[in-house]
């Protein structure tokens, strides 16, 4: 079986398929997380009837995810190369150069363009088929993937050739899976991937259900269920499938993983169907022996293929301003050009009679019409001067960030993390640099900055809060206030387990059972309330049992409302519960340590083991009936479950955001409503997230008509979410509160420290939360984004005058009203912000703004203000926010303000956020993919940012900047020094070095070294990188790489020139050796053009901080290569001929060398001498004060990290060791608003989604079907 | 360290991958390579590593320079600029057309040997203003075609004087030969005449290699007009060392060309007497002939270039190590003096962000009022820093009151 696996593709922008690719969808380029709009129409499929489906035709199974193969491999590469400016430039020179105007060979221009579109077609031949994945996905079903290169284009074949079951004449036939066509019924084997999208149709289960491992998908180990529709659950035998002519009316192909449309039009019966029935390609079948299924979608129409990513690559600020600086020389160019041309027209005259000028002459030396003559001077300038676009520099540039980003972001062990085996990844090398000038982080908080390590805390239950623990906010805020908090023993009660940090001994070990719990009963709780209320006093015992009995709704509210499903052996020690997000599991993970052990689901009935008061402590197994989901998502903000007891009461469990279970209680219970609100406020300021949770008693009469209009709306075709919502709502309504749930959200590792870092370094860091402005603040403490000394402006919605007129609930007032608020909110504390700047030693300032004011701060009106203030300001928290205004507000400072901005998340909600930023960071490892399939870095733990920026994006900054400089720098030299010569040649461009000197100069006798200084160069070690963060402001200034800078290299060039041209030809004017011989032309040239190229070299050698043997080996082996190669090309070439040893008999030699190499750096050195005595940079300071030590300590402390594991790292790393079951979606936050509901659909899918699910059981309950063999 | 370093690396690898055997540890192998560790020497350009670079320049170019310039003026040259002499005076107003007549064009000038002048002596002529290194000009010659004879047809890239109308190819074809040089001298002191001589001019390389033993000048200054010189079409062009020197073709408009050598010593206060045959057009562009006679020394001719070009360096990097080492003495900089970072509650920012100077480290000390400032930071910062201290203290008035740096 082939194991491996269609990976989504990387993130370089590719069009790869466009051309093959005809479907009606507008476009390829789609990225994950953002749903493609779908293409009107349906698609008709006849299933199992080839004929019927030929004249649509559909696409093929087969796949190609190489950029080229074989034949269009050249043209397209080549194409892709001409797409660059410098290569078209070259190329024109190049044929410029054919032409009789040009002074020089064509080789001059042919050969280094041919060498730099060779390197370039082979780098990207290297990078098509053996490929680093860019993506995660696939990782984990890659068997053969030992190491993270695959063969693309092997790959592509062994899977276009693995043979898969297809039903053809009554038999199973072996079918290579690129034979596949759209309407097959085919059949996979357990453990076998699916080829296509499927229908779901049979399974050998009971009850068409069929186990399905998504990895590929989404990341996610879990088993998630799929189950066939119940009228085709028969056809699974050869000669039965064979009668199965249905019609399958769907959806257009799209990216969207989690939806599908359709109906199935069988037996004249229109059947509805759902993501519930499709079975994607790249997931595979776990424990189903076989399933039989009917292909919707092939090859590229495939869901998981449409969801290949084309990020749209971004290039790096410096690249841009690379670009000014390309355009810069060119305009030099064409002065030099201009200078050279107008002078030849002005010196060309006939008196040059040795010129021969006088007889029938070329136009462009024809004296008589002195215009033409510049005019193809100008030309011939042109491909003289050439050389001074550095051609080599961007094949340079992309060779050194490749390495760069492979090799050592990559396999940077200071960002591995051991506990999730994940090292860092660089998906794009294009924006290396721009991790060395980043000011602004925008950072998601749950998972980022936090763990999204849910643990259950604490509760509240009918008014009492249960839980002693205390969580580290609340330390760190008594440690502020300068209050001694003990840490409080754990007492034996104590449960600590994944998802569980719970100790009350009020509630465990069964002790809630004589938990009287009186608060509760003052409050109209439950069914019998009322009548406690009356009789308080009388019956004790009643009470007792009303109190007992609302703690039991709140735990069976945890056991059954929600959609985990339980694996592994039904014991309370050995079950793992695989849920959606972590907050669930938390919930039923307390629920079993109260008793209330969840350990089994069907697609209908929760089994819960209980340890009922009733029957004193005795365990009994309860199973509970689910008729109905309705399911999370973002617009909703709370889950609710239908179900049925065993003695038929019908109840429906919510739990979900406070504001939502709130506006949905019934009447009356304002005590508890209070009580409870102010529990919630408590949890929030701890840090902690809360969930209420609510039930509602229903009459079967209430619930049967309810039911039918959910039926209804469950099987309507358009628009089925919304109207699913809309009966939602119905039901959801006169609830009664039992209680809330807090769980804590544990910070990441590292985090404060790395944000203290960061801070030295001149980084802002912004939170962008979903949280509530509580939670997110207190977060910001925790994390020192804020702290006690440091301004707070708080522009929250949550005033009363907003509130006032929200209560009217006239739309047009509240949004003018809100606005007008805001507006005079920000223009106080911008005033605020500029009084504190203008005193010197004002406190800093931070700004906290929620979502809905942010939304009308964006406004376009409001934009300067907000960003004026918000640059202004320290620290910035934006909570309550929707993944659009976290994009929104990035966008806002990357083009607003023209900060280099870097966005760090890891879940759904993040990725527009990622992809709206210069830089996204992705954070990989526990969580799921979709904010690293949008980033362009994935780290596993916020504090890689430090290494991720303070180091490699730092020494690339410096690196590139160097190498950008320096390429401009030597070319310029070079070309300046034909400049001077052009001017005693009577301006007619002839040329002044030999045509390969000049070819080769960019390609051979210049190229390796700055590339090595590219990969190597080092100021400072990585860690003082890191002990002085304030090295990296350098970056954020851009001081390597400002005109000034770039200015300098010029004068540098300039004189350099100079030295060159004047010292060479004025000292070989007179006999050069004993015997009074004279030199010529080619001999002077090629004493310059030495000069030149050890000059070049050894100045790269003076800019360099560190200098390793590699140093010496490419400096030295350019200046070398330069002698092996005139010695050889002198003995063959007859320009040259025998130049070199002319040369090298004479004693003028030797003394020119070591003369004008020292006479050009002198004035590099004096500069640069003068600048690090009085102008110093900040890393040289460093340098200096600590240039006597060794740079090794480095290793000692990533030792520590690895070997030491902390008690609490040790935990965690027990954790990891656990199967992977978090999900993908970050903190899938219950009561915050801002994660988007990608993947609530998929939820549902655990219980039955089809309301005709529920009529069946009447008539079906658990007849286990007997699969029959074919 | 490296060994170490290895095997303790190994070590944490074993405990990440004890807990999971089975699972593939994506760990990234250790090498100095990818954890950019590259054992490297890391040089700084120091106050002291500048002064003493430019000790070791002065060292070394100032003896390289004198000895240069000995070498040099050594040498013994005389030059005698004749275009204009050689034209009979009645002439002068219209050179061109008295260099294009076929008027007798020998010309007689002397010359004085200021100082006595070691055999050989080497003749030269120089001309100005002509340029030898126009592209029309460099490209027009076949170098296949001076090479071997059977390349004789070879001559695309000597147009116009490719091929004799009717006649064949030109042998040597193209513009340089064409133009040949045709002044000739000839030299004598007191009526006696100095043998020229013209063997061994050119450099060896051209004579064996580009000029072939077998090919002989063909239809040569054939043509309508005479470019210059005419060669004898008997001697192989490997013998014709005057075409050898002039197709050589000079860097710069302004080139000086080996005619012969003069085998015998002249001594100080001799008068030469020259005879030659101004025939050389440079009248057209207005180019001046100028004869050379000159010695030469280990060094070769006559050029000072060199040897102030190695003193001038080798004096001005002298001036610059005084330089920077007065400026090291009186105004060093602060981080070269104390190891600031260890100062108790130095935090750097200050100190990068602003003080690059002394009036920076008062800044610090403002955001930093904690810093003792007593004898222990004056001993990091030197005594100097007091004075300049001192100096600054009135626009620090403020700080003073505030007694945050009264100390100082």
């Amino acid at each position: 079986m082939s194991g491996g696996w269609e990976r989504l593709r990387g993130s370089r922008s590719r069009t790869t398929h466009d051309s093959s690719f005809h479907t009606p969808a507008p476009s390829r380029t789609v990225t994950l997380g953002r749903v493609q709009p779908q293409a009107p129409g349906h698609r008709t499929i006849y299933c199992n009837d080839r004929e019927a489906n030929l004249p649509v035709r559909f696409k093929g199974n087969s796949i190609s995810t190489t950029k080229y193969n074989f034949l269009t491999f050249l043209p397209k590469g080549l194409f892709e190369q001409f797409r660059r400016v410098a290569n078209c430039y070259f190329l024109l020179i190049s044929i410029l150069s054919m032409t009789p105007i040009s002074p020089v060979n064509p080789v001059t221009n042919v050969v280094p363009l041919s060498l730099v579109l060779l390197v370039s077609l082979i780098k990207e031949a290297f990078e098509d088929w053996v490929s680093v994945i860019h993506g995660c996905i696939g990782l984990q079903a890659l068997p053969f993937d030992s190491s993270f290169a695959i063969k693309r284009f092997q790959n592509d074949m062994v899977i276009n050739n693995t043979l898969i079951d297809v039903l053809q004449n009554e038999k199973w036939v072996a079918l290579p899976w690129k034979k596949l066509q759209v309407g097959d019924i085919i059949r996979v084997k357990q453990d076998a991937f699916f080829p296509a999208d499927l229908l779901f149709l049979a399974s050998t289960n009971a009850d068409g259900v069929c186990y399905i491992e998504t990895a590929n998908l989404d990341g996610e180990t879990n088993l998630k269920i799929r189950k066939a529709l119940e009228r085709t659950w028969d056809y699974l035998t050869p000669d039965k499938a064979t009668e199965f002519k249905g019609e399958i009316q769907c959806e257009q192909p799209n990216n969207s993983l989690y939806t599908f449309t359709g109906n199935l039009i069988f037996q004249k019966q229109t059947l509805p169907l759902s993501p519930n029935q499709i079975l994607l390609r790249g997931c595979s079948l776990r424990n189903t022996e076989y399933i039989v299924g009917a292909v919707i979608f092939t090859g590229h129409e495939t869901k998981v293929m449409m969801n290949s990513m084309n990020v749209p690559s971004k290039r790096s600020t410096l690249e841009r301003k690379l670009d000014k600086l390309i355009l810069a020389l060119f305009a030099t160019l064409f002065i030099m050009c201009l200078i050279g041309a107008i002078g030849s027209g002005i010196f060309i005259n006939r008196k040059y009679y040795y010129l021969s000028l006088d007889k029938a002459v070329a136009t462009e030396f024809n004296p008589s019409n002195r215009f033409a003559v510049a005019a193809l001077t100008l030309f011939t300038l042109i491909t003289l001067y050439s050389t001074i676009i550095p051609i080599s520099l961007y094949v340079s540039i992309e060779m050194i960030k490749f390495i760069q980003s492979t090799q050592f972001i990559n396999k940077d062990l200071h960002m591995y993390h051991a506990e999730t085996n994940t090292p860092a990844l660089a998906r794009t090398s294009n924006l290396n640099e721009e991790l060395g000038q980043v000011e602004y982080i925008f950072s998601d908080k749950t998972g980022t900055l936090t763990r999204n390590l849910m643990e259950f805390f604490k509760c509240s239950i009918g008014g009492e809060v249960y839980g002693s623990g205390v969580t580290e906010i609340e330390l760190g805020g008594a440690q502020r206030n300068g209050i001694k908090v003990q840490e409080v023993r754990k007492s034996s009660t104590a449960i600590h387990e994944k998802g569980f940090n719970f100790d009350d001994h009020r509630l465990m070990r069964g002790a809630w059972r004589n938990e009287p719990n009186f608060d509760t009963c003052k409050d109209r709780a439950f069914v019998l309330s009322i009548f406690i209320r009356n009789y308080l006093l009388k019956t004790v015992l009643l009470v007792l049992v009303a109190g007992t009995l609302i703690i039991m709704e709140f735990f069976r509210c945890l056991a059954i409302c929600h959609t985990v499903l339980p694996e592994g052996d039904e014991s309370p020690e050995k079950i793992t519960y695989q849920a959606a997000s972590p907050d669930e599991a938390a919930l039923v993970t307390a629920a079993k340590n109260f008793g209330f052990f969840f350990y089994r689901r069907t697609p209908t009935m929760i089994h819960v083991r209980e340890s009922h008061v009733e029957k004193m402590g005795k365990i009994q197994d309860v199973a509970y009936e689910i008729l109905n989901v309705l399911e999370f998502n973002s617009t909703r903000k709370r889950q609710s479950v239908v179900c049925r007891y065993p003695n038929g009461r019908l109840v429906l469990y919510c739990k979900g955001a406070d504001t939502v279970i709130y506006e949905r209680l019934a009447g009356g219970n304002d005590d508890l409503k209070k009580v409870t609100r102010a529990h919630l406020e408590q949890f929030g300021s701890a840090g902690l997230r809360t969930l209420c949770l609510a039930y509602r008693d229903l009459s079967p009469d209430t619930y049967e008509s309810w039911n039918e209009k959910f039926i209804q709306a469950k099987s309507s075709l358009r628009d089925r979410e919304k109207k699913l919502d809309e009966v939602a709502e119905l039901v959801e309504r006169d609830l009664i509160l039992i209680g809330s749930t807090a769980i804590e959200d544990k910070l990441q590792e590292g985090v404060p420290a790395c944000i203290e870092t960061l801070f030295r370094a001149g980084i802002k860091v912004w939170v962008l939360t979903g949280d509530k402005m509580e939670t997110a603040i207190n977060i910001a403490y925790a994390c020192n984004l804020i702290n006690n000394d440091m301004k707070q402006f708080i522009i929250s919605s949550e005033t009363d005058a907003i509130r006032e007129v929200e209560n009217r609930g006239d739309q047009v007032e509240i949004a003018r009203f809100i606005k007008e608020e805001v507006k005079k909110e920000l223009k106080k504390c911008l005033e605020e912000a500029q009084h504190y700047l203008r005193t010197v030693s004002g406190p800093k300032l931070a700004l906290v703004i929620d979502g809905k004011c942010l939304m009308y701060a964006l406004d376009p009106t409001l934009r300067v203000m907000l960003l004026n203030l918000s640059l202004n300001c320290h620290s910035v928290v934006c909570c309550r926010v929707s993944p659009l205004q976290k994009a929104q507000v990035t966008s806002l400072v990357k083009k607003g303000a023209r900060k280099i901005t870097l966005s760090i998340g890891d879940g759904a909600n993040d990725v527009s956020m990622i992809q709206a930023a210069h830089i996204g960071v992705g954070i990989s490892g526990l969580e799921g993919m979709q904010a690293v399939m949008a980033s362009d870095f994935a780290i596993a733990q916020f504090r890689f940012l430090t290494d991720l920026l303070l180091v490699h994006g730092r020494w690339s900054y410096l690196r590139i900047c160097k190498v950008i400089t320096y390429f401009f720098y030597k070319n310029l030299t070079f070309t300046l020094t034909q400049f001077w010569f052009t001017f005693q040649t009577g301006f007619s461009g002839q040329r002044f070095y030999d045509d390969w000197f000049q070819s080769l100069y960019n390609v051979i006798f210049t190229a390796l070294p700055v590339i090595i200084v590219g990969l190597f160069d080092k100021d400072v070690s990585a860690s003082l990188s890191k002990k002085y963060p304030e090295l990296y402001k350098e970056g954020i200034r851009n001081v390597f790489f400002k005109w000034r800078v770039v200015i300098t290299w010029a004068w540098s060039s300039v004189y350099q020139s100079l030295v060159f041209y004047h010292f060479v030809t004025t000292s070989s004017a007179s006999g050069k050796n004993s015997s009074g011989k004279i030199f010529g032309l080619w001999d002077v040239s090629t004493m310059a053009f030495t000069c030149v190229v050890i000059t070049v070299n050894l100045r790269l050698l003076m800019m360099c901080n560190s200098i390793t043997r590699w140093h010496y080996i490419s400096v030295g082996g350019s200046i070398l290569a330069w002698f092996l190669f005139i010695f050889v090309y002198s003995v063959l070439r007859e320009n040259v001929f025998f130049v070199i040893f002319v040369l090298m008999s004479t004693i003028y030699f030797y003394l020119s060398v070591l003369l004008v190499p020292i006479v050009a750096l002198l004035g590099d050195f004096i500069y640069q001498g003068i600048q690090r005595c009085f102008f110093p940079y900040d890393y040289q300071i460093i340098q200096e004060i600590h240039r006597h030590e060794p740079d090794d300590n480095t290793r000692a402390g990533l030792l520590d990290v690895g070997s030491q594991l902390t008690p609490q790292e040790e935990r965690s790393y027990a954790i990891s060791q656990l199967p992977r079951e978090l999900s993908k979606h970050t903190g899938f936050a219950f009561d915050s608003p801002g994660y988007e509901s990608f993947f609530a659909a998929q939820l549902g899918v655990y219980a039955p989604q089809k309301a005709w699910d529920v009529a069946r059981r009447a008539s079906m309950k658990s007849k286990p079907k007997t699969p029959k063999r074919n | 360290m490296s060994s170490h370093t290895a095997s303790s690396s190994n070590g944490g690898n074993g405990s990440g991958d004890s807990g999971v055997p089975k699972r593939n540890s994506k760990r990234p192998k250790y090498s100095k390579f990818t954890q950019q560790e590259l054992p490297a020497c890391k040089p700084i350009l120091t106050p002291r590593w500048v002064v003493s670079a430019f000790l070791l320049v002065a060292i070394v170019f100032i003896p390289i320079g004198i000895a240069c310039l000995i070498g040099s003026r050594d040498v013994v040259e005389v030059v005698e600029r004749y275009e204009t002499k050689c034209i009979p005076v009645l002439n002068r107003t219209d050179k061109v057309q008295f260099i294009q007549s076929a008027a007798d064009k020998t010309c007689r000038i002397s010359m004085t040997i200021p100082k006595r002048m070691k055999q050989p002596i080497y003749v030269y002529y120089q001309l100005d203003n002509f340029y030898q290194n126009h592209r029309r000009y460099v490209k027009s010659r076949s170098d296949e075609q001076l090479k071997s004879a059977s390349k004789e047809n070879d001559t695309s890239a000597c147009k116009p004087e490719d091929i004799a109308n009717g006649r064949g190819a030109i042998v040597p074809c193209g513009l340089i030969a064409w133009s040949l040089f045709n002044d000739t001298y000839s030299f004598s002191r007191q009526n006696q005449s100095l043998t020229v001589n013209k063997m061994g001019i050119a450099w060896k390389s051209d004579k064996q290699k580009r000029f072939g033993k077998n090919v002989f000048p063909k239809n040569f200054q054939g043509g309508g007009l005479v470019g210059g010189a005419t060669l004898n079409e008997s001697i192989p062009l490997s013998e014709q060392e005057d075409l050898m020197v002039w197709m050589r073709t000079a860097a710069l408009p302004t080139f000086r060309k080996l005619y012969g050598k003069i085998e015998v010593d002249l001594e100080e206060k001799e008068v030469i007497n020259v005879t030659l045959m101004n025939y050389y057009n440079t009248y057209s562009f207005n180019g001046k002939k100028k004869l050379v006679l000159s010695t030469t020394s280990w060094i070769g001719g006559r050029n000072d270039f060199l040897g102030i070009a190695y003193l001038t360096v080798g004096m001005i990097c002298f001036a610059l190590s005084m330089g920077f080492t007065i400026v090291y003495f009186v105004k060093p900089r602060l981080a070269f003096y104390g190891d600031l970072a260890t100062l108790p509650s130095y935090h750097g920012t200050e100190v990068l962000d602003r003080t690059k100077n002394v009036h920076g480290i008062l800044l610090m000390f403002k955001a930093h009022p904690s810093l003792p400032i007593g004898t222990e930071a004056l001993h990091h910062f030197g005594t100097s820093l007091l004075i300049v201290t001192l100096m600054s203290m009135e626009c620090l008035k403020h700080d003073i009151d505030s007694g945050r740096i009264l100390m100082v």
